[in-house]
C-alpha cells in the first residue's frame, strides 16, 4: 500500500478533514479508553459508597447488638438482686411481723387478765346478791 | 409506744460516724467526708459548720455536759472529736479546732465527759484507756490491754468507768488501788456500751447480734433474741425509761427491761451511733449510708381508771374516756417531755410549760411556766404534785402554786427515779445517793425536813421507797425494800424516838400503797401478797400473817413490776411487756373507810358480811390501834385468838384510863411506853408488876428499888417463881436486898389491895358519876363457842 506521506510526517485529517497529530483510530480507541475507564471509577465509587453503607450498617448493627447484650447482663443482674432485696425486703418484714406478734401476744395476755378479773368480778356481784 | 422516723433529704456523701445534739432542736453530725453538718429542726435547715482537714477521720463525738448540778455552763460549748489518726480535738460550736491532744497509737474509738464535765475518758485502738482534765492535759493512763477498746462509758456517779474488752465487759473504779469487776457479756466482740445514771443499767450491744441489759453488778436483766446483723450501737434515754438500738437496716425502741416496744426498718444501712436530745424526746442515728436519721417516740399510753391517753404527735394528745367513748383532744404549743395521769389529773410537761388538767374538764388546763426546761421526773399525790428537774424537786398544788422545793445537799436530782423519790399528801420522801442507807424526809407543804433534819437510816441500802397515801399525817408510814429485798415498814413521823423499822416481808421485788386506802401490795417471792393493814406490825406483830392476803404470783411469770394500785385493781408488768391485772377485794378498802370514820359497827357489819379471817384480823388490828376494846373483843373472839380476847377483858376491867392504855401499849409490845405511861401517871405499883408479869425482875427490882415501895412485893414474887421452878437464887440484887426483908404475903396483898383501891378512887375521882365497881368476869370459853355458832348472838355484842 502506497504510504501517505502526510501520515508519514505524523498528520492525519479526520472526518471532519481537520488535521490532526494523533491516527484518528489510535485516537477512536484512547476514547474509548477513556469513556471505560471513566465507568470503572464511576462503578468503583458506587461499589466504595455501597460497601461502605454496608459497613456501617454492620457497625451500628454490632452497636446495638452490643447494648443489647450490655442490657440483657444488666436485666439479668438486676433480675438476680431484685431476687436478693426480695430476700431482704423479706426478712425485714418477717422481723416486722414477728415484732407484732410479740405485741399481739402481749395483748393476748393483757386481754386475758383482764377477762379473768372481769369474771372474778361478776362472781363477785353475784356473791354479793346472793349474800343480801 | 414507738418511733416515729424520718430520713431527711441532706445527707453526708460517706457514711455519718457519729451525732451529738446541743439543744433538744439542734443535732451535729461528723462524716467520713470530712464535713461536719448541723441540722436544725425547727426549720429544717441542714448547714456545714465546717470542712475538717483530709487527714482527719472522725470516729466519736461528744458535746461537753450543758448543766452541772443544775448550774448552767459559763463555758463556752465545746466538744470532744477524736480521730483515726490518734488525736482528739477540742471543737467549739462553730466547728473551729481550738485544741488537738496526740492521744493513742491507732486511732481514738472513743471519748466521753463526765457528768461534771471535769474529765474527759478516751479509749483507743491500742487498748489504752486514758483520762484528760477538761482543757485536754493527760491526767492518767487508767487501763491498758492487748485489744482494742470499742467503747467506754461512765458510772452515774462518775466515779466508774465501763469499757469493752472483746467480748467482756469491765467495770473500773477511778480509784487505783480498787478491784475491777469483769464478766463476759457477749460470744462476739462487743461493739457499744452505755450506762444510764438514772436507774444505774448497763446496756452492751456485740458482734453476736445480741443486745443485753445488766445492773452494776455485772448481773444479766435480758438478752435479746438473735438479730440478723451486728448490734452497732446502743443508746439510754436520760430518764432511764427507755433506750435504742441500732444494727443494719435497724431501729428498736426497748423498755429499759429489756422487751421491745417497737421495730423500725428504715433504709439507713447501719446505724453506727445514736444520741437522745437532753429533754429526751428527740433521737438522732448515724446512718451507714450517708443520712442521719431522727426519731420521737408517739403512741405511748398512760391509763387511769376510765381514762386513756395516747400520744399522737410530739404536740399532741389524745384523751378517750372508755366508758362513753368520749373523745378529747390536746393540743401543745411545744413538743411534750413528760405526762403523768393520776389521782384524778394529768400533768404534762413541755420545754417551758407545765399543763394541768382535771379529768372533769379537757378544756381547761391550768399552765404555769417552768423555770427549767427539762422536768425528768412527775410524781402525784392527791393534793399535789411533784415535778423534779436538773435544778430541785418543786412541789405544786393542782391549782398550779408552788407549794414547797425541799433540798437535799449536795443531791443530783435529775437522776432520781421513781424507786428513790416519793410522795404523799404531807410528805416526801427522798433516798439518798452518795448514802443509800439514809431516807431524808421532808414535810411536803412546807419543804422543810421532818425530825429536826435528822434523815432515816436503815441498816442496809434502801432499793425502793414508798410512802402511804391515806389517813392523817401523823400516822403517816414509809414502806421501803432493802439490798437483801426484805420489805420494812415505819412512822415517818416519830417524835424524836427512835425509829422502830419493823419488817413485813422477805425476797419483795416490787411494790405499791393503794391510792385510796392504806393498803399495801407487792410481790414476795412466788406469791402476790396484799397487806390489808400493815400498821398491824405495830399493833399487834403476831397478828401481821393473818392481816396477809396472798395468791400464786406464777401467772405474772418471772421479775414482774407493780405499776399502781388503783381502787381493787392492780396493775402489773411482766418481764416481756405485757400488762397483767389482779383484782384484790373491795372489803379492805371499805373496811380502812369505816375505821377510818371511827364507824366501827360498820364495821363489824361488813366482815360479819364478808365472813373472811383476813378481814377480821385486820379489823382487830385497827380497832386496838384506835384503843377500840369492844370491837377488837369481837374481831380477836372471830379470830380465835382466846388468849387476846381475854386480855382485852382484862384492860376493859382495868380502874383507871392510865393503865388502860398502858395495857394496850403493852398489848403492843411497846413495854417501854407502857411503863413510862404509867410512872408519868404516878401508879408505881402497877409499873413494877407489868416487869413483874413478864418476868422482868431486874427491871421491876429497879423501879421498886427507885421508889422506895413494893420491893418486898418484888422479891415475894421472884421466890415464888424460883419455887415453882425450883431454881436457886443466883442474881446478885436479889441475894443483897433478900437480907433482911421479910417475904409476907398477907402483908403484900393487902398493899396491892390498897394500890388498886387508891388507883380506883384516882379515876373516880376525876370522872363523874363514879365508873360502878365491875366484879371481874372470867372468861368463858364456853361462851366465845356460842359467838362462833350462833350469829344471832353476834348483834348483842
Amino acid at each position: 500500500m502506497d504510504r501517505d506521506p502526510l501520515a508519514e510526517a505524523g498528520l492525519h485529517f479526520d472526518e471532519l478533514n481537520k488535521l490532526r497529530v494523533l491516527d484518528p483510530e489510535v485516537r477512536q480507541k484512547t476514547t474509548e479508553l477513556r469513556e471505560e475507564c471513566k465507568d470503572f471509577v464511576d462503578k468503583i465509587v458506587q461499589f466504595q459508597k455501597i460497601v461502605g453503607g454496608l459497613i456501617e450498617h454492620v457497625d451500628q448493627l454490632a452497636k446495638e447488638a452490643e447494648t443489647e447484650k450490655m442490657k440483657a447482663i444488666g436485666a439479668r443482674n438486676l433480675l438476680k438482686s431484685v431476687a436478693k432485696q426480695r430476700e431482704a425486703q423479706q426478712q425485714q418484714l418477717q422481723a416486722l411481723i414477728a415484732e407484732k406478734k410479740m405485741q399481739l401476744e402481749r395483748y393476748r395476755i393483757e386481754y386475758e387478765a383482764l377477762s379473768k378479773v372481769e369474771a372474778e368480778q361478776n362472781e363477785f356481784i353475784d356473791q354479793f346478791i346472793l349474800q343480801k | 409506744m414507738r418511733l416515729k422516723t424520718s430520713l431527711q433529704k441532706d445527707k453526708h456523701k460517706e457514711l455519718v460516724c457519729c451525732v451529738g445534739w446541743t439543744t433538744a432542736d439542734e443535732l451535729y453530725s461528723c462524716s467520713d467526708d470530712h464535713q461536719i453538718f448541723k441540722w436544725n429542726l425547727l426549720n429544717n435547715e441542714t448547714t456545714l459548720v465546717v470542712q475538717l482537714q483530709d487527714d482527719i477521720y472522725p470516729i466519736d463525738l461528744h458535746w461537753f455536759p450543758k448543766t452541772v448540778g443544775g448550774k448552767k455552763q459559763s463555758l463556752a460549748e465545746i466538744f470532744v472529736l477524736t480521730s483515726s489518726d490518734g488525736k482528739f480535738h477540742l471543737a467549739s460550736k462553730t466547728g473551729r479546732i481550738e485544741k488537738s491532744v496526740e492521744a493513742h497509737r491507732g486511732a481514738v474509738l472513743a471519748g466521753r465527759w463526765n457528768y461534771d464535765g471535769t474529765s474527759l475518758i478516751t479509749a483507743g485502738e491500742d487498748g489504752q484507756i486514758k483520762i484528760w482534765s477538761k482543757s485536754g492535759m493527760l491526767r492518767s493512763t487508767l487501763a491498758q490491754q492487748g485489744s482494742p477498746v470499742y467503747s467506754v462509758a461512765w458510772g452515774p456517779d462518775s466515779d466508774r468507768i465501763l469499757y469493752t474488752s472483746g467480748k467482756q465487759l469491765i467495770i473500773k473504779p477511778l480509784q487505783p488501788s480498787s478491784k475491777a469487776l469483769q464478766w463476759k457479756a457477749h460470744d462476739g466482740i462487743v461493739l457499744k456500751v452505755d450506762w444510764n445514771s438514772v436507774n444505774d443499767l448497763i446496756l452492751s450491744g456485740g458482734e453476736d447480734c445480741k443486745y443485753k441489759v445488766w445492773d452494776s453488778y455485772g448481773r444479766q436483766l435480758y438478752s435479746s433474741a438473735l438479730h440478723d446483723y451486728p448490734i452497732t450501737s446502743v443508746a439510754w434515754a436520760p430518764d432511764g425509761e427507755v433506750f435504742a438500738m441500732g444494727s443494719f437496716n435497724t431501729l428498736r425502741l426497748c423498755d429499759k427491761t429489756g422487751w421491745s416496744y417497737a421495730l423500725e426498718k428504715p433504709n439507713t444501712g447501719s446505724i453506727f451511733s445514736l444520741a437522745w436530745s437532753a429533754d429526751g424526746t428527740q433521737l438522732a442515728g448515724a446512718c451507714g449510708n450517708g443520712h442521719v436519721i431522727f426519731a420521737h417516740v408517739v403512741e405511748q399510753r398512760w391509763a387511769w381508771k376510765s381514762f386513756e391517753i395516747t400520744l399522737t404527735k410530739r404536740r399532741s394528745m389524745q384523751v378517750r374516756n372508755v366508758t362513753n367513748d368520749a373523745v378529747d383532744v390536746l393540743e401543745f404549743r411545744d413538743p411534750i417531755i413528760k405526762a403523768s395521769l393520776s389521782h384524778s389529773h394529768l400533768v404534762v410537761t413541755t420545754s417551758l410549760q407545765c399543763y394541768v388538767y382535771s379529768v372533769k374538764n379537757w378544756n381547761t388546763p391550768l399552765i404555769f411556766d417552768l423555770k427549767e426546761g427539762t422536768v425528768s421526773l412527775i410524781l402525784q399525790a392527791e393534793r399535789h404534785f411533784l415535778l423534779v428537774d436538773g435544778a430541785g424537786i418543786y412541789v405544786f398544788s393542782y391549782e398550779g402554786r408552788l407549794v414547797s422545793s425541799p433540798k437535799v445537799p449536795g443531791m443530783r436530782t435529775d437522776i432520781l427515779n421513781a424507786q428513790a423519790i416519793s410522795l404523799s399528801n404531807d410528805t416526801v420522801a427522798i433516798r439518798g445517793k452518795t448514802d443509800e442507807k439514809v431516807i431524808f424526809l421532808f414535810d411536803a407543804l412546807t419543804g422543810k425536813p421532818l425530825a429536826d433534819g435528822k434523815p432515816l437510816t436503815h441498816k442496809l441500802e434502801v432499793m425502793e421507797i414508798a410512802l402511804d397515801q391515806c389517813g392523817v399525817a401523823a400516822d403517816r408510814k414509809i414502806a421501803l425494800i432493802d439490798k437483801n429485798r426484805d420489805l420494812y415498814l415505819t412512822s415517818v413521823r416519830r417524835f424524836s424516838r427512835e425509829p422502830i423499822i419493823s419488817k413485813i416481808g422477805t425476797m419483795v421485788h416490787t411494790m405499791a400503797w393503794n391510792d385510796s386506802a392504806n393498803i399495801l401490795c407487792a410481790i414476795q417471792d412466788s406469791q402476790f401478797t396484799v397487806w390489808y393493814y400493815p400498821n398491824a406490825v405495830f399493833v399487834d406483830q403476831e397478828l401481821l400473817p393473818k392481816t396477809l392476803f396472798s395468791k400464786d404470783a406464777s401467772e405474772f411469770s418471772r421479775t414482774p413490776q407493780i405499776l399502781n394500785y388503783v381502787g381493787t385493781l392492780v396493775t402489773i408488768r411482766r418481764a416481756d411487756g405485757s400488762l397483767v391485772y389482779s383484782s384484790v377485794s373491795p372489803y379492805p378498802a371499805m373496811l380502812h373507810e369505816h375505821t377510818g370514820a371511827s364507824r366501827w359497827n360498820d364495821a363489824l357489819r361488813l366482815c360479819r358480811f364478808a365472813k373472811d379471817q383476813t378481814l377480821w384480823a385486820s379489823l382487830a388490828a385497827m380497832a386496838m390501834a384506835s384503843k377500840e376494846l369492844t370491837a377488837a373483843e369481837v374481831a380477836y373472839a372471830a379470830i380465835g385468838e382466846v388468849d387476846k380476847v381475854q386480855y382485852i377483858n382484862y384492860i376493859k376491867e382495868l380502874p383507871s384510863k392510865e393503865s388502860s392504855l398502858a395495857h394496850i401499849l403493852l398489848f403492843s409490845g411497846h413495854v417501854q411506853e407502857a411503863e413510862t405511861m404509867l410512872l408519868q401517871a404516878g401508879l408505881i405499883y402497877q409499873a413494877i408488876q407489868i416487869h413483874i408479869n413478864l418476868y422482868n425482875w431486874d427491871r421491876a427490882l429497879e423501879l421498886a428499888v427507885k421508889h422506895k415501895t413494893h420491893v418486898d412485893t418484888v422479891l415475894a414474887h421472884r421466890q415464888k417463881y424460883l419455887q415453882d421452878f425450883s431454881k436457886k437464887e443466883t442474881n446478885k440484887r436479889f441475894l443483897q436486898y433478900s437480907e433482911g426483908v421479910e417475904v409476907d404475903w398477907e402483908k403484900i396483898q393487902a398493899k396491892v389491895e390498897m394500890e388498886l383501891a387508891k388507883e380506883r378512887e384516882r379515876a373516880a375521882g376525876r370522872t363523874l358519876p363514879p365508873p360502878p365497881f365491875v366484879e371481874p368476869v372470867l372468861f368463858q370459853p364456853s361462851a366465845l363457842w356460842a359467838l362462833f355458832t350462833r350469829p344471832t348472838l353476834w348483834g348483842q355484842l
